[in-house]
């Protein structure tokens, strides 16, 4: 997928003023987040179980590379083909050779965030591959060269007009209509056909149980399970992170993912496939071909301040609490991965340079650290990508940064002794009080303008508390009662 | 007991009167607190924009300063946060300072936490006529885990009637550098806090971290003269009666 | 191969970090449940999905039950597949209703089972579990269960024999995958039809696998 991380600022701005983004922002992830407390409040004890997935998702990290090769052997020794792909460019070459080789002319897709992050479809198409995603949400995403408002409802927020219109134009319906399961009814008639001769589907996968060489698959439509049964030849593309260590541990990851993204106790359909089909079965794949992706994660795990990233299990949570998400949607994150989970991961795979408003655009609330399931810890990453950035901004040598930093030294000195931090306050006060009027300051026409668009700062008092303190001959309370 | 007054570096320069406040209360109480005057700030905003180097400098002072005391105590949440949680993380490539960070760690305090769970007082003698709501900062809430504490302060208000404040836990939508950077959701976020505050009919929204005070004040004067929002700690002394 | 050495040779020399112990956990309430409160509760949260559930003392009272569904839901054609299902007396049961009954037998291939189970009104199945936790129904897929005939027809009746009633996933999955050298190509969890609230949060059944889901436990042999 094309990033356009750098528009951030503009596309959030929009967004604030998109009234149809704003309904579903008020009602979205305030409503997820109630299911989901509902939904865990179904454990005996949620939170031992949130700790439970915690310390799974931790043991991924920790042996990773072991459980993946205990994955591949398991499902290979099933008749899997498992295949490993070390970048976008890689894993699509891979996956578009397999086509070709089977003279395959389409291809139906469950929804995967790793084959959005690589443009797969794009590229298959480019090739002359037709690619078919079959996720309701995803059909009307790609139908409208969109990304993903939502990572759970992609399309959610899209106006049921500018769906028909599309949708008209594709042939999927033959007359207008804003009614949202008239147009899903149609998508499946208009897919129907598609499954029913597929020759070669694709899908994600949630979780690579490494025990037992098992891929698990969670959804609701049951798209993926037509595209896990209907064709010859199955793709599933997974991504490093994904390998679980054993079927009782990815029971309880299906328990705490289904509660986190949708606060459903399980999603209509959980299926998990191990090898292609057996001889003797009539459906099923084949061929069956894992395509294990890298794109940047072997490097993210070797990196210790970063690995952590890769716990998350793409359920959504932290969108759903997220107060600046809330405000402005999936739109203005630019890529494949929205709301804190996006803004953790989006950095190191696109670089620290090319997402800078990704890690500032955060008031480091900790709500999202706070539910999220699998233990990544999103402020502090973000506060380490803020440090990555200041010191690269450093070897730049541009000017603006230069003035930054030689500000902020300038200010740490301040902070490390006191005369010189009292002499600031001192010198401070007169530029301060010439701004201000009636005690408040409306505006300061430099540097910190963006505070003042909708609030005032007061004045800087006449004395600072040391002053006070220093006055009142170390003890600052007086006799008079008022303060 | 000794304690010692830590001053964050928003009150020092615009809100003195928070510390004050501080002071007398802690004194009511008969914690008498030490201010050691070669205090500035913990750090934290340079620490947030990246400028860990420069953050370094700061809390290597503050260890400095601060680093004898048998209870430091700060009428801040973020303040707390950024020396027990972010020090040692800071100072972690600096092993005897990490180690007298960490060690710092156990001694810091949040005021009304320390009132609370130290002191153990949740009456100061404050009485007050008329409706109060609180806002709990996302700092004081989830990095210390303080909530009842605030609450039990209040509730120790004589004829203080508290209305519960709607989304109480939101975030205010100040987060330091946001509010300059992202100057449109900040805008929303303190829209919200401010409607929510306004809709209890409250005389007075009440917290405990200087940032959101700031930032809903701020917002408050542009936009709703007359409303107000308090730091507890100026609140209880304000309303209090002196011994 | 030379990708697969890159990428775990990169993992393999990054140092180790802190596996977290593994936290002990509280049985699932669901495990102190009796046969009979499993199946309230799997009824409960089947119906909520809007799922139906019949209770059927034989094999004979199931099929009596199957020609009130063939009637009130139209059924003209249906696909039967599982094991047990030849001892169901299916073909009668089309027979006397009108309604034709593929099962295996009939469908030599790939495209032969994709035109039946695609044009089907109904997929009658035999299911190997279900579990009373979420009201769910747990399929082996095998060369006598195929994969399409549950999930492609818009309705599907999933015959279940009582002794397959867990309180939580962990006793299907335990069945299933224990045993390595036995492991199914595929296993599936299917809890209620097919839903999506996608576009604009409107919810509803049916989008690409069934529109109904009807479970008919057979509590007793014969």
């Amino acid at each position: 997928m094309e990033a356009h991380t750098d528009r951030f600022k503009e596309t959030a701005r929009r967004e604030l003023k998109n009234e149809m983004s704003q309904i579903f922002l008020s009602l979205l992830p305030p409503g997820f987040t109630i299911l989901r407390q509902i939904g865990m409040s179904s454990f005996p004890d949620p939170v031992s179980a949130v700790d439970q997935a915690r310390a799974i998702r931790a043991e991924v990290i920790e042996r990773m590379p072991e459980l993946l090769e205990e994955f591949e052997k398991n499902a290979v020794s099933k008749g899997a083909t498992v295949l490993w792909a070390r970048d976008a460019g890689e894993a699509n070459n891979i996956i578009l050779e397999i086509a070709r080789k089977r003279s395959v002319t389409y291809v139906t897709k469950g929804k995967s965030m790793i084959t959005e992050e690589i443009g797969l479809n794009e590229h298959l198409i480019k090739e002359g591959v037709d690619a078919f995603e079959t996720d309701l949400g995803e059909v009307i995403t790609q139908q409208l060269s969109l990304p993903p408002f939502h990572i759970v409802g992609p399309a959610i927020n899209v106006p049921p007009e500018e769906i028909s219109a599309v949708f008209l134009k594709k042939g999927i319906i033959k007359e207008p209509t804003t009614n949202p399961i008239e147009l899903g009814k149609a998508v499946r008639v208009y897919l129907r056909e598609k499954f029913r001769h597929l020759d070669m589907g694709i899908v994600g996968v949630n979780m690579a149980v490494a025990a037992t060489g098992t891929i698990i698959n969670v959804e609701n439509e049951g798209n993926i399970r037509m595209t896990k049964s209907s064709p010859r030849t199955l793709v599933a593309v997974m991504s490093l992170e994904k390998v679980v260590p054993t079927m009782a541990d990815a029971m309880h990851m299906v328990r705490i993912l289904c509660r986190n993204c949708t606060g459903q106790k399980i999603s209509s359909y959980v299926s998990m496939d191990t090898g292609p089909k057996k001889p003797g079965e009539i459906d099923g794949p084949e061929e069956l071909f894992i395509v294990i992706v890298d794109n940047g994660r072997s490097e993210i795990f070797r990196d210790s301040k970063t690995r952590e990233v890769l716990k998350c299990i793409r359920c959504g949570g932290c969108l759903n609490t997220c107060p600046v998400y809330s405000k402005i949607g999936g739109y203005p994150y630019g890529f494949a991965y929205s709301g804190p989970m996006g803004q953790v991961l989006n950095p190191l795979l696109l670089g620290i340079k090319e997402t800078s408003d990704l890690y500032h655009a955060c008031t480091l609330c900790g709500a999202c650290k706070e539910i999220c399931p699998a233990g990544v810890d999103h402020p502090s990453l973000l506060l380490i990508y803020r440090a990555r950035e200041v010191s690269l901004k450093g070897k730049d040598g541009k000017a603006l940064p230069f003035i930054e930093k030689t500000i902020a030294t300038f200010v740490s000195l301040g902070m490390s002794r006191a005369w010189l931090w009292n002499l600031g306050a001192k010198i401070m006060r007169p530029v301060l009080h010439r701004l201000s009027h009636d005690g408040y300051i409306r505006n300061i026409p430099f540097g910190v303008q963006g505070w003042f668009t909708c609030r005032d700062l007061p004045a800087m008092p006449a004395k600072t508390f040391h002053e006070i303190w220093t006055e009142r001959k170390h003890s600052p309370v007086t006799t008079s009662r008022k303060t | 007991m000794k304690v010692s007054l830590f001053i964050p570096c928003t009150v020092d320069i615009f809100m003195p009167e928070i510390g004050v406040a501080a002071y007398r209360l802690l004194s009511q109480l008969e914690a008498y607190p030490m201010y050691h005057q070669d205090q500035t700030c913990c750090g934290q905003p340079l620490f947030n924009a990246g400028y860990r180097d420069q953050a370094k400098r700061a809390a290597r002072h503050f260890i400095e300063v601060f680093g004898n005391d048998e209870h430091i105590v700060s009428p801040s949440g973020s303040c707390i946060s950024m020396v027990k949680h972010h020090y040692p993380e800071l100072l972690s490539d600096e092993p005897s300072w990490c180690d007298r960070a960490r060690e710092l760690s156990e001694r810091v305090y949040e005021l009304s936490q320390f009132i609370v769970d130290v002191l153990g007082v949740t009456d100061v003698g404050a009485s007050f006529d008329g409706k109060v709501t609180y806002h709990e900062s996302c700092h004081i809430l989830r990095a210390l885990g303080v909530s009842d504490q605030p609450k039990k302060l209040i509730a120790g208000v004589a004829g203080a009637q508290y209305v519960e404040l709607n989304n109480a836990n939101a975030c205010c939508g100040f987060g330091g550098e946001f509010a300059v950077g992202f100057p449109e959701i900040s805008h929303a976020l303190v829209k919200d806090k401010a409607t929510n505050f306004l809709n209890t009919g409250a005389d007075v929204l009440l917290l405990c971290e200087p940032g959101c005070l700031l930032n809903i004040n701020g917002y408050l004067h542009r936009n709703h003269p007359g409303k107000r929002a308090m730091h507890l700690a100026t609140f209880l002394a304000g309303s209090m009666k002196e011994a | 191969m030379h990708a697969r050495e890159e990428i775990l040779g990169r993992m393999k020399s990054a140092q180790p970090g802190k596996a977290l112990i593994r936290p002990s956990t509280q049985p699932l309430s669901e495990l102190s449940l009796s046969r009979e409160q499993m199946i309230q509760r799997f009824t409960a949260e089947l119906s909520t999905q809007t799922g139906v559930v019949h209770q059927a003392s034989t094999r004979e009272e199931a099929v009596k039950i199957l020609t009130e569904i063939a009637a009130a839901e139209g059924l003209r054609s249906v696909i039967a597949t599982g094991y047990n299902i030849y001892g169901m007396g299916l073909r009668a049961f089309g027979e006397a209703n009108h309604i034709t009954v593929n099962t295996l037998d009939d469908l030599p291939d790939r495209e032969a089972l994709r035109e039946i189970a695609f044009t089907a009104d109904a997929g009658i199945t035999f299911a190997d579990f279900a579990i009373a936790e979420t009201g769910t129904v747990g399929i082996i897929f095998n060369r006598h269960q195929p994969r399409l005939a549950s999930i492609a027809p818009p309705v599907h009746i999933a015959i279940i024999p009582i002794e397959g009633l867990y309180p939580v996933y962990e006793g299907a999955i335990e069945k299933v995958f224990s045993n390595a050298d036995d492991i199914p190509s595929q296993f599936s969890f299917i809890t209620g039809p097919s839903a999506t609230g996608d576009i604009q949060a409107v919810q509803f059944k049916g989008m690409h696998g069934p529109l109904k889901m009807i479970v008919i436990f057979i509590m007793g042999q014969g």
